[in-house]
């Protein structure tokens, strides 16, 4: 059994065509910057490790970086995560793009002894960890079923847009059910989050994600 | 091939006894108490069992032995198999104990690896043994046949099954095949609901679960099955105590995957035993109704209110009467009876009533399902609406309509000759309101079911229609 690092699980998710917010691992404060300067900014700056799996409980988070800040947000996290956590293996920090705006989705998986795999949906964030409000399906699924367990929900009819919102792209949330449901088997996947999946008005992008694979 | 098990023509008994309180005494006495075909004792020790020829080994009975029974102790359970094997016996049932369920794994290896070599068919190994009461036959130790029925009961648990099936004899439910699957080391879950979607004699599969085998097979050899499927699945809880990794893990226990395999392959999933026969019941008796939108009749106003909120809760509708409807409910109600929906008759019962409301709603065509209840009082008989339900029953009989009628007759011993009647009359009764509306909901479900998860079976059975 293996833990995947954030930067491992996205190239996962774009292998199966799921939009990921882009960025690479930067072992330095200049590599950090010059990664930074690539992007544009603000940046997303978050530790990777495979030891460390919720990287915001540890300090190693740190989100909306301005230019001027990459390179004491790289120190200070670095030797925040290092207090916190005696011992990591850290293999840098991971310079991304800041999240578009949206709703938090949760996607999951998780190997299931008698039935395969069980595929997870539901609004994410602090939302999935306080209401639980998520419906469940035996992979693999298809487009049809995807769609069925978005409205499963008691949360759906925010997704729909309520009081003259917008709605969300729901269409590309079933797409990236269907993704996640291939990748179930084929990846030997034993448990995978990816939380949040942003969704706006058009699109779908995976901001974090982790997994554990056989 | 698991026609040798439900309908043999011959069955030797491995392990018989003349003792009644030892298992092979007790299963043979039941199995020579109904059953007509031909029945062989074996047991070495013995040169005459219950009156009849004791045989040493099954390989000296003289004629065919369709199926064996086998009650000798674990260590004895191979060699007598390969006996069977070499006999050609094509169905046994094992109840002899102490394999993988005591951990004994390597044991029931060899055992299923005997079954597969002669080509015969299993159930158990640690079963209590099955019941098939259109053959008459009772090939377990539960004390008699149940009554005559449509349901057929796939048990994991063997003393839970067997109390069931005693209860089920005394409240009336009629079972067509009891199953104790003990070990399922050969003939498991898919195998048993695929033959009992074969089995004319079976309307309903009425399942305990305490978990499956081949899940996703399970899943889509149940999502072809017609044939309702109603199951209770135990070990709800308990999820892991350990730290997880991901969220995912956290809340997908097996339980939510249990419902959403159940949910996909369209099995209906209650929360305990009364649900559980209280929906075979209403699906063994009654058609499926073509919609969700429910009728009460009552004669009394806190009984339909529960009704209602209970369909509220199961998300049933409570429908909006037609204009004629209504004029024809006022008729024979009192002037300050209710004859819109939930109907009130305002304490006042009789045939008439009864009669000309159902009759009423069941011709009106926004109505796809009744509720009848009958709340006794002193100054009320509870049989004259239970006829004006059976009759009307019969008049859907021979119209063909897919109007289920349920009824809930309330008020304990006052109650009892009209409870007789609707049981007589196939009339699904339950004691309180939330009951009746709770098994017409898994009708409703089971129907969503056939329209949206099983569109890929075959119409081969003929449920759904009056009987």
């Amino acid at each position: 059994m293996k833990i995947l690092t954030e930067y491992e699980a996205k190239k996962i998710l774009s292998k199966y065509g799921i939009a990921v917010t882009q960025g690479s691992i930067a072992k330095s404060e200049d590599e950090a910057s010059s990664i930074a300067a690539g992007m544009g900014f603000p940046v997303a700056m978050k530790i990777s490790s495979p030891d460390i799996s919720h990287k915001s409980d540890v300090g190693g988070v740190v989100l909306n970086v301005k230019k001027d800040d990459v390179r004491s947000a790289y120190s200070d996290m670095i030797s925040r995560v290092r207090k916190a956590v005696p011992g990591a293996n850290i293999e840098g920090v991971l310079v991304q793009q800041m999240a578009p705006s949206g709703h938090e989705i949760i996607v999951g998986l998780k190997k299931d002894a008698q039935f395969g795999h069980a595929l997870m949906f539901g609004l994410g964030g602090i939302f999935v960890e306080v209401y639980k409000d998520v419906s469940f399906r035996v992979t693999p699924i298809d487009k049809k079923e995807a769609l069925e367990m978005i409205s499963e929900i008691k949360g759906y009819p925010i997704l729909k847009g309520i009081r003259g919102r917008k709605p969300a792209d729901i269409d590309a949330v079933a797409q990236v059910l269907v993704s996640v449901s291939e990748m179930a088997q084929k990846e030997n996947i034993v448990e995978l989050d990816i939380n949040p999946l942003i969704v706006g008005e058009k699109g779908a992008v995976a901001v974090d994600a982790r997994a554990m694979v056989e | 091939m698991l026609e040798s098990i439900f309908y043999p023509a011959s069955i030797a008994v491995i392990g018989a006894s003349n003792n009644e309180i030892k298992w092979g005494g007790r299963i043979l006495k039941n199995i020579l108490s109904d059953f007509k075909g031909k029945v062989y004792p074996v047991n070495p020790a013995e040169t005459s069992i219950q009156g009849l020829v004791s045989y040493s080994s099954v390989l000296d009975i003289p004629g065919e032995v369709e199926m064996a029974l086998i009650i000798v102790p674990a260590k004895y359970v191979i060699s007598v198999a390969e006996e069977c094997g070499k006999k050609g016996v094509k169905g046994l049932i094992v109840v002899s104990a102490g394999f993988s369920e005591t951990g004994n794994n390597e044991l029931e290896r060899e055992l299923v690896s005997i079954v597969r070599r002669y080509g015969m068919r299993m159930i158990g190994p640690n079963t209590l043994g099955i019941v098939n009461e259109p053959a008459g036959l009772n090939a377990s130790i539960i004390g008699r046949l149940p009554r005559q029925g449509s349901i057929s009961f796939i048990t994991q648990s063997g003393s839970l099954g067997l109390a069931l099936a005693e209860w089920t004899i005394d409240t009336g439910i009629g079972l067509c095949k009891v199953i104790s699957t003990g070990n399922k080391a050969d003939i498991d879950d898919v195998d048993l609901i695929k033959y009992l979607d074969s089995d004319p004699s079976t309307g309903v599969i009425a399942m305990y679960v305490e978990g499956i085998k081949r899940g996703r097979e399970f899943i889509d050899a149940v999502r072809i099955v017609r044939k309702p499927i109603v199951a209770i699945k135990t070990g709800r809880s308990k999820r892991s105590a350990k730290a997880v990794f991901s969220h995912t893990g956290s809340i997908a226990g097996s339980d939510e995957v249990y419902s959403a395999a159940f949910r996909q392959a369209g099995i209906l999933r209650v929360d305990n035993i009364d649900d559980l026969f209280d929906a075979a019941l209403a699906f063994s008796c009654q058609p499926l109704p073509l919609g969700n939108n429910v009728a009460i009749l009552s004669n009394g106003g806190g009984a339909s209110i529960v009704a209602a909120d209970e369909c509220e809760r199961q998300g049933i509708n409570i429908v909006d009467l037609s204009e004629k409807t209504r004029e024809q409910i006022k008729s024979v109600i009192p002037e300050f009876a209710s004859s819109s929906n939930p109907i009130d008759t305002a304490g006042t019962v009789s045939f008439k009533i009864y009669n000309d409301s159902i009759q009423a709603l069941h011709d009106d065509p926004n109505v796809d399902a009744i509720v009848v209840i009958y709340v006794h009082t002193m100054m009320s008989n509870a049989m004259p609406p239970a006829e004006a339900v059976v009759e009307m029953k019969q008049k859907c009989i021979k119209a063909k309509s897919r109007k289920p009628i349920i009824a809930c007759w309330m008020g304990g011993a006052g109650t009892e000759e009209g409870v007789e009647i609707l049981k007589s009359g196939c009339i699904p009764n339950y004691p309180v309101p939330e009951r009746a509306v709770k098994a017409l909901s898994c009708l409703i479900r089971h129907r969503e079911f056939l329209e949206k998860v099983k569109i890929d079976a075959e119409p081969k059975d003929k449920m759904g229609r009056c009987k």
